[in-house]
């Protein structure tokens, strides 16, 4: 679910910036932001905020390469549109790690499906990725039609397994536990750089040797986006076949998969920024205690978020 | 993987001893397994597993104690963990497994290799 910081929680932060600066003036913005990085936590100066699954690959391609539709989609809605106005053309392809709700949710709010100039392709490995949208568009749910969209938009159903180009991308794809099924996406682009994104996935505890399939996928990846919403202890009880994984799994896997930088992604929305911190904080010293190879460097995704490769 | 069982009047003791990661922990699942089944036909409640040579362990090492749970839970068998050395504390609390285990800092003396 999407979740925003409230009041208390904004306040909350400036009381104890304030109260971290100890009286300290700044002579300007530049000196206020220095004093952000470098003294606060990025819990105590920002937020990771709570939009669900939403991420841009941006290759230097002409089109958009949009994975999942959560309620991020709204933001990058209001840029791509933003963008479209200097001259970039206006062909967006997304790719659904599957249908539940919090990943096709941004939809009926992506301002360029309202443009009659917008070239829309969603590829997806669920044969009912078309019939989800139009259905989360019906009047009981949302005043729109999916019918009313201006956009030209077209639906193409990957194969699991298959690997295909998609206006200069490289895209493979990866069958994932989870209800209904999810898809990880591993996409290459003309340099050779590569980007997996797996989100929406459980590894399970009595069949480990699938993992071999994801050490494969991950494999010498410059960035995993990787779920890593439950403890592992979590994912091994009370949230067993969930459909989650793991901070603790993710880091193996990036490990033996030889990736270079894993993002946490899709974190609990009961969890606060504290509690992600401390989740990013734990995840860091377990990459270190366990490293036995090249380090991984240990992100942890918040809205905006933007990672250079 | 070198392991010792060793009994207590009350307990059975297993003792794994170097890393278990993804090249061991397939047979440090198989000791467990070998280890609750001797619990439990030798009529004891409980098994330590005592963790004071254990190096190192990865997801699928603390997955494999999940596993070995399961297991004794079916037999009304209680699995605890024993003497973590500083790397292994820390990992069981980063995986938060020190919620789903009992922790004992020492383990208890024995009466000798059960087998």
């Amino acid at each position: 679910m999407p979740i925003a910081a409230n009041a208390g929680q904004v306040r909350s932060k400036i009381v104890n910036a304030l109260m971290a600066a100890g009286g300290r003036s700044f002579a300007n913005a530049q000196d206020a932001n220095r004093f952000i990085d470098e003294e606060l936590y990025f819990s105590a100066g920002a937020t990771y905020g709570g939009a669900t699954s939403c991420v841009e690959i941006d290759c230097g391609e002409e089109a958009y390469f949009v994975c999942d539709m959560g309620s991020g989609l709204l933001e990058l809605g209001r840029d791509a549109t933003r963008r479209c106005r200097y001259g970039r053309p206006k062909r967006y392809n997304f790719f659904l790690s599957h249908l539940h709700w919090d990943h096709i949710m941004g939809f009926p709010t992506f301002l360029p499906a309202f443009d009659p100039d917008s070239e829309i392709v969603i590829h997806s490995c669920h044969e009912d990725a078309e019939q989800a949208l139009r259905r989360q568009q019906e009047d009981t749910f949302f005043p729109a039609s999916f019918d009313s969209s201006a956009a030209s938009i077209r639906f193409v159903i990957l194969r699991p397994g298959e690997e295909l180009e998609v206006d200069g991308l490289q895209v493979r794809t990866i069958r994932q536990h989870h209800p209904h099924e999810s898809f990880g996406y591993r996409f290459t682009d003309r340099t050779g750089r590569s980007v997996v994104y797996s989100t929406d996935s459980e590894h399970n505890i009595d069949d480990m040797d699938k993992e071999v399939a994801f050490v494969g996928f991950f494999q010498n990846s410059d960035l995993v986006i990787c779920d890593t919403m439950y403890s592992l202890a979590e994912t091994s009880s009370t949230k067993e076949h969930w459909g989650h994984s793991s901070n603790v799994v993710a880091i193996d896997l990036c490990h033996q998969a030889g990736a270079k930088r894993l993002a946490l992604f899709h974190h609990d929305p009961l969890h606060d920024d504290d509690v992600i911190q401390r989740m990013h904080d734990d995840s860091i010293r377990y990459e270190k205690l366990t490293r036995d190879g090249q380090p991984l460097e240990v992100l942890c995704a918040y809205d905006g978020l933007e990672v250079t490769i | 993987m070198e392991v010792t069982f060793v009994r207590t009047s009350d307990a059975l003791i297993v003792g794994p001893a170097g890393r278990v990661d993804e090249a061991t922990w397939k047979e440090f699942d198989s000791e467990l397994a070998t280890a609750v089944l001797q619990t439990s036909r030798d009529g004891l409640e409980t098994l330590i597993v005592d963790l004071s040579r254990i190096d190192y362990m990865s997801s699928r090492g603390l997955r494999a104690l999940t596993v070995a749970k399961h297991q004794a839970q079916a037999v009304d068998v209680t699995i605890r963990l024993a003497s973590p050395n500083d790397v292994m504390r820390e990992i069981l609390a980063i995986s938060r497994y020190d919620r789903l285990f009992a922790i004992d800092d020492r383990v208890p003396a024995g009466r000798g290799a059960a087998s």
